[in-house]
């Protein structure tokens, strides 16, 4: 009996820290002001054809949570960019991609769509950063980045 | 059997003789029955005997469901700690920093996305390669290194580099 005791107790120590943890990842949607709304990324370079890009995007006011990223609108940009995991269930994200193919946009074009989860009544405020823009060698260019709040 | 043998057998009387059985009965007959309470004693015993086996084999089967019941919940406990259910990106391949002193291709002084831009480039004209290209020092230098260099410009905790 003491056996079994001993093992009941020592599984229980074992099991509660763990699941006590849990409830930090969940992205429940019953808490009361929790919705969830995209935000488009969109990367104007002009008459120059975008071949690569980096941003940071980090919320400045607000509480939110990253919970997702999407790739963009044109074909050289439509798989996942790259970006930290540990961004995920965080407020600030750093995302860059490029495109070793032929077809590349140029104007604006969306490259990216990040999925947020927004906590509480307070409308979130970003700080958007254009890290770098490049075209097909590589060159640095100029370019203007700006965002959409979807619904 | 002979002819001889067959009316021998035919002749031989097979009854006994009621005194002989009578002296034989006297000789191996048990001289009385066992008493009740020898009866009852030797139930007892294995009646305790056998009642003891059960109940050890009983705690032995406890013992093996309580130590299957740890064995599951030591199997859930790393699958959490494994966090199977956390979303990554698209490479999850995780790397020593110091290796980004390797993978500054365009040695600007930064790793962003153009050196992994650039060096997907010289993989694909299959121009000049450095050995210090080979990130993941797999002994190839291929897409694979090329997304560890994307993978450390994205990094949220790389600081300046």
């Amino acid at each position: 009996m003491n056996k079994i005791t001993t093992i009941i107790l020592t599984s229980i120590c074992l099991i509660v820290p763990v699941l006590a943890q849990r409830p930090e990842q969940d992205y429940s949607t019953d808490q009361p002001g929790v919705r969830f709304a995209p935000l488009q990324i969109y990367i104007d370079s002009g008459s120059k054809s975008l071949a690569a890009y980096q941003f940071e995007l980090k919320a400045v006011a607000g509480q939110i949570k990253i919970v997702g990223v999407e790739g963009g609108q044109h074909e050289a940009f439509k798989e996942a960019p790259y970006y930290d995991p540990a961004a995920l269930a965080n407020d600030r994200i750093i995302i860059a991609a490029f495109s070793t193919g032929k077809d590349l946009p140029t104007g604006r074009t969306r490259i990216a769509t990040i999925h947020l989860q927004i906590i509480g009544d307070a409308e979130p405020k970003y700080e958007l950063k254009l890290i770098v823009a490049a075209d097909a060698d590589a060159k640095e260019i100029p370019a203007e980045i700006t965002f959409e709040k979807g619904e | 059997m002979t002819e001889k043998n067959k009316y021998f057998y035919e002749d031989l009387d097979l009854r006994i003789p009621s005194r002989l059985s009578n002296d034989l009965k006297a000789i191996f007959e048990p001289q009385a029955g066992v008493p009740p309470e020898i009866d009852r004693a030797v139930m007892d015993r294995a009646h305790k005997y056998f009642s003891a086996v059960q109940s050890s084999q009983g705690r032995r089967r406890r013992v093996h469901w309580a130590w299957r019941v740890a064995a599951a919940a030591a199997v859930i406990i790393f699958a959490f700690s494994l966090d199977l259910t956390k979303q990554t990106g698209p490479i999850t391949e995780s790397f020593s920093i110091s290796k980004t002193q390797a993978i500054d291709i365009d040695r600007n002084g930064r790793v962003d996305i153009l050196d992994a831009f650039k060096l997907a480039r010289h993989i694909e004209s299959a121009d000049r390669t450095e050995t210090a290209w080979d990130v993941n020092g797999d002994g190839q230098i291929d897409r694979s290194d090329v997304d560890m260099v994307a993978l450390t410009a994205v990094r949220l905790d790389k600081g300046v580099i």
